[in-house]
């Protein structure tokens, strides 16, 4: 082929259909399709592989286990020097994934598992250490976005139903002035954990967590985690938590509002 | 019911709380003896802790992409989110955090965990199970999708890298350079020798 020697190069003319090339050499390229079938079938030849690849990927992203995810790097403890003493004795979670940790990562210290402490009285606490680790992760942007219309948040809280055991509508987890975002399924060293998110305009991120307890019923309590606000009971069945940056007044009031709405 | 009442000053906020006494005591804040240096430090590992929570599925599929097994792919999420925190003070701000992530995850892939492996002679899962869409296969579009996820599979792994980073997450050519570790011309190497092979695929009538 006489052309031959005028032919851009493959790296060329991809480059070229990628919008990587200069001005300079773009035109370049662009005489010399116009002067040369042979460029120009080459040209038309590599852009059939522009093909919708973002598309085709995007179930991907769907399919990110998200929750053990973020879990796990909650699970990483801060680099930190000089943490308080009770962060130093608490047992992280999710020891699972330590198991396949490469290259000789300790993650030794985030391991053994919360599961057995959810049924012991004196360790009860530890789920909600660890759940207000998780929580102060959050900023309001984690939670940006449109509030859920009713049809998806309950399908949504169906999916706690077959988890948890725990049937609970839209109206029964609507928080006062506060937006739901969603809720989800974690896990806990196999253990389910329901994890209801909200976004109050005022304070930000608030959860409504709950796991299968079987330590009896208790009565709300409070207490501050993580520069947080937590107030904390439990039903025949199951613990409940309601974690927020809100006064603790305002949050005593919300978590009456959720009492009164979930059967106790 | 409540028993205490304790104002705490955690961080830099200042708030009540009402504590349970025998299962939370407070923590009295230490007085901040740490050099300047690590509280700049500290402030970063919490930027670069917010950056992964944003990215965790953006680095899971890189993940998947790259050794085409979840469980893999997990593992080089944790890895990459440990290597992230550890090296929070080499992280150059103003710098895409993602871009920073990517590169890391590819590392560790290439030097630790392919190797380790390739040593432990444990073959890779074909492409095909592991990427395709499960329960997808009714529409047209999924069809598509599943057909062009099943190509770009197919191709030798540099060059799957660099199309999934140029072509997926829009990288360009100089940030997938930096990401691969490699020269960019070979980076447009890469990518011409992925088009003209997925190219011959699409003419030979391959995505029907």
């Amino acid at each position: 082929m006489s052309t031959k020697h005028r032919m851009p190069s493959d790296e060329e003319l991809t480059a070229f259909i990628d919008g990587e090339l200069g001005a300079e050499e773009a035109a370049r390229i662009e005489t010399m399709v116009e002067a040369d079938e042979a460029v120009a079938e080459r040209l038309e030849f590599l852009a059939r592989a522009s093909l919708a690849y973002k598309e085709a990927f995007a179930p991907l992203l769907d399919a990110a286990p998200r929750a053990k995810l973020e879990a796990m790097l909650s699970a990483i403890p801060a680099a930190q020097p000089a943490r308080p003493a009770a962060f130093v004795s608490r047992r992280g979670f999710l020891g699972a994934l330590a198991a396949s940790v490469v290259a000789g990562i300790a993650v030794d210290r985030a391991m053994i598992g919360v599961g057995t402490s959810f049924s012991r009285k004196d360790e009860n606490s530890e789920w909600r250490a660890v759940v207000a680790e998780y929580i102060s992760l959050y900023t309001p942007e984690t939670l940006a976005g449109p509030v859920p219309p009713r049809d998806v948040q309950a399908a949504q809280l169906a999916s706690l139903d077959g988890n948890l055991g725990l049937q609970l509508s839209p109206e029964q987890v609507a928080l006062p002035d506060i937006d739901f975002k969603r809720a989800q399924i974690l896990q806990y060293d196999g253990k389910p954990l329901a994890q209801i998110a909200y976004l109050d305009p005022e304070t930000g991120p608030m959860a409504l967590c709950i796991v299968t307890s079987d330590g009896g019923p208790k009565a709300p309590d409070v207490e501050g985690r993580k520069g947080m606000n937590v107030v904390y009971w439990a039903n025949a069945t199951h613990a409940f938590m309601l974690i927020g940056h809100a006064p603790v007044d305002r949050m005593t009031e919300i978590a009456d509002a959720v009492r009164s709405k979930i059967s106790v | 019911m409540i028993e205490g009442y304790f104002r705490m000053l955690v961080a830099h906020t200042t708030f009540p709380a009402y504590s349970h006494a025998r299962t939370e005591s407070p923590a009295l804040p230490a007085v901040p003896k740490q050099p300047i240096r690590a509280e700049a430090a500290i402030a970063s590992e919490a930027d670069i802790r917010s950056g992964l929570t944003e990215n965790l599925a953006r680095l899971w599929r890189y993940g998947l992409v790259l050794s085409h097994q979840r469980d893999v792919a997990d593992d080089l999420v944790q890895a990459t989110c440990v290597r992230a925190l550890e090296r929070a003070d080499q992280f150059a701000a103003g710098t895409r955090l993602d871009r920073w992530l990517f590169s890391i995850l590819h590392s560790i892939w290439l030097n630790e965990i392919r190797a380790r492996r390739v040593r432990q002679g444990q073959g890779f899962v074909d492409a095909d199970e592991t990427l395709i869409l499960d329960g997808a296969r009714d529409t047209e579009t999924h069809v598509m999708a599943n057909q062009v996820l099943k190509q770009v599979n197919t191709l030798p792994d540099a060059q799957r890298s660099a199309v999934f980073l140029a072509y997926v997450e829009g990288l360009s050519y100089r940030e997938v350079a930096s990401v691969m570790d490699v020269p960019i011309g070979t980076v447009m190497s890469r990518l011409a020798a992925a088009r003209a092979k997925l190219s011959e695929t699409v003419s030979a009538g391959g995505f029907e």
